[in-house]
């Protein structure tokens, strides 16, 4: 098995997709506006980290992102943990005093700079504030640019 | 400010292209519910939020929305790729192909021009918010009728996506308007 990743996703991949989907985190919401949470991958797939506001439509189960190559695979890890941060940082917008949601931000804020510097270290930089950019020649012009086909 | 970072909020893959989506999709692209409008309705409307929480909220979704914007921008991208003239033509994207070629071009699903005017700005936080929550029913609602227009899985799974984000926002910003509304700021 690969150690990179979000372990919850390799788990959906490889394991148990067949029931994933209301697989909550632990969330003690002092607020108590949503007690539980998705997981980052199960939360990206389906466009919401928050069970109780979850509304589907067409589609019986979210769609599982199919990566088609090693760096495919470190980038939705990375997609993942980066949409929990931003599904959390609207809700902390509005509930700056929800603690253990404070915490999950910045467990998930850390495990994806994690995984971007080990992304940036093989495949080049996300950002221009890169680490990666510190080469000969330019490597922010290198594609894939996000828009292109895989 | 703003720095580009090098990948999408939701990836976009399309293997088979689909002119008659492309056209489609371009509701959300340069529409009047479209994500370039609610991008800039909100980042217009944060001047005017009477608290930390509102310029927090307006600022962090007009951000989202510029991603959600790059996102249809690739599908219709990725949708129009290598088309043939003929093929644009039989599309009902001829006048498009005159004056754009295959680049993209903010407009509507027919081809209405993106204009400020879909940018509701009245200086009342109430009246803003207010209309930012009917937006955000109507781009889901858009989003609805644009998956009932596709079985394609590499289409579906972006559009699914956005529209589940209308519903998370729609939500954020009944709530932020109903805050404002008990403490009678």
């Amino acid at each position: 098995m690969k150690n990179y990743g979000v372990n919850d996703y390799y788990n959906y991949m490889n394991n148990n997709y067949n029931q994933p989907l209301y697989n909550q985190q632990s969330f003690n919401n002092m607020n108590k506006v949503n007690s539980k949470l998705f997981d980052p991958y199960v939360g990206f797939i389906s466009g919401n980290m928050f069970p109780d506001l979850y509304n589907a439509y067409k589609l019986s189960n979210p769609l599982e992102i199919e990566p088609m190559n090693e760096q495919a695979e470190l980038l939705t890890s990375i997609d993942a943990l980066c949409f929990a941060c931003i599904d959390l940082n609207l809700y902390l917008d509005l509930y700056p005093e929800d603690k253990s949601a404070i915490e999950l931000f910045n467990k998930y804020r850390v495990q994806k700079e994690k995984y971007e510097k080990e992304y940036e270290r093989k495949y080049g930089p996300l950002f221009i504030s890169s680490d990666a950019l510190n080469t000969f020649p330019w490597a922010w012009d290198n594609s894939p640019w996000p828009w292109q086909n895989k | 400010m703003f720095l580009y970072e090098k990948k999408l909020e939701y990836p976009v893959n399309i293997r088979k292209k689909d002119l008659k989506m492309a056209k489609y999709l371009m509701s959300q692209y340069g529409g009047p519910d479209g994500e370039l409008a609610a991008s800039l309705r909100y980042m217009n409307q944060r001047y005017s939020m009477p608290d930390d929480k509102g310029r927090a909220l307006l600022t962090d979704i007009a951000c989202e929305e510029l991603n959600h914007i790059e996102i249809i921008a690739a599908m219709i991208h990725q949708l129009v790729n290598g088309a043939s003239i003929d093929e644009l033509e039989k599309a009902g994207l001829g006048g498009h192909f005159v004056q754009h070629d295959h680049g993209l071009f903010p407009t509507d699903a027919n081809g209405v021009p993106w204009t400020s005017a879909y940018i509701e700005t009245t200086g009342d936080y109430i009246a803003d918010i207010e209309s930012d929550m009917a937006a955000e029913q109507r781009a889901r609602a858009t989003y609805e009728h644009l998956m009932d227009l596709t079985n394609d899985k590499d289409v579906l799974g972006p559009l699914s996506f956005l529209r589940q984000r209308e519903v998370v926002h729609y939500q954020r910003f009944k709530e932020l308007r109903n805050y404002y509304l008990e403490k009678k700021i």
